[in-house]
């Protein structure tokens, strides 16, 4: 299964101990400018990824062209944003993802709360709104069990 | 002492006790769901110091029956040699229970995650996973970079 996920704390907790067994995950990408360029966060953040799972820190303008994440070579495959404008960013570059799971957006005066872990600033909504014309689907589950109610619309 | 059931046990899962000294069992049932999501069948049974012996058997007993599908509860405690470990132990032989004691949260999260599994064997990965869960990243991280 491809995954891609926006969550604002990339890998943590539910991430390695509910979507990596969900989905089968055996890589882990993380599309976030400012980790691609930090190596102690980026060894930090994967200390806590099982050994049997590669993970890659890439910038939002190199995953549209990146083989992990194109054609059949991405099943496996979990992919992480940390906010809803680089998923657009990455898509407009044209990457392609059928659903996006919206995890954790924390919650932030003038924000709309959709969810107790998602809550949207105009920005994020223009985002997703941008997204869903564009096809994609949103899953506002925060970990896999959750069932499903959120409608954003 | 509070005992908090959750709510009956999918059919066909080994059932999970956390018993422990004060609230700090329930506090982890609440950790582990929030990273894993509802889960059923488990229990917390807190021992207070204002609890008898007989009172904690008694909610120690109840707790089992009501976590018993077939596969057998495994009972997570938090300190060998403490009241909830020996007393969790005192009741071995009236039922299908493992006790595992010292527990933490990476343990928890692989008890939750593998339920359909023996008890034998649930308790190994439990005590594996509890033991592995314990590490000091700085050494890690220092490792890395004078291997690098």
């Amino acid at each position: 299964m491809f995954w891609v996920r926006v969550d604002n704390r990339l890998i943590h907790g539910q991430v390695v101990e509910a979507w990596v067994p969900y989905i089968g995950a055996r890589s882990i990408i993380v599309g976030n400018d400012d980790l691609a360029r930090d190596e102690l966060q980026q060894e930090i953040m994967a200390l806590a990824i099982p050994r049997a799972v590669d993970s890659a820190f890439l910038l939002i303008d190199q995953l549209a062209g990146d083989s992990r994440l194109n054609g059949p070579g991405r099943d496996a495959t979990l992919l992480l944003f940390s906010c809803c404008l680089d998923v657009r960013r990455a898509v407009d570059k044209g990457l392609r993802l059928e659903t996006l799971n919206v995890g954790n957006l924390h919650y932030g005066t003038g924000k709309r709360q959709l969810s107790p872990s998602v809550s949207l600033g105009a920005d994020d909504e223009s985002c997703l709104r941008y997204l869903q014309g564009k096809g994609v689907e949103l899953d506002f589950r925060c970990v896999p069990n959750d069932p499903v109610p959120v409608r954003f619309t | 002492m509070t005992e908090n059931t959750e709510t009956q046990p999918a059919p066909q899962q080994v059932g999970v006790l956390v018993v422990t000294h004060g609230e700090f069992g329930s506090a982890l049932l609440d950790a582990a769901q929030m990273i894993l999501g509802r889960q059923q069948g488990l229990a917390a049974v807190s021992v207070q110091v204002t609890n008898g012996v007989d009172e904690v058997v008694v909610a120690l007993k109840a707790g089992l029956a009501s976590l018993e599908t077939g596969l057998g509860v495994i009972v997570l405690t938090d300190l060998f040699g403490g009241t909830p470990t020996t007393l969790s132990l005192s009741l071995l032989k009236t039922g299908n229970l493992e006790v595992v004691a010292g527990v933490n949260l990476p343990m928890l999260l692989k008890v939750l995650q593998n339920r359909t599994q023996s008890l034998s064997e649930l308790a190994g990965q439990a005590k594996a996973a509890g033991q592995q869960g314990i590490v000091v990243p700085g050494e890690m991280l220092r490792k890395k970079a004078a291997g690098s």
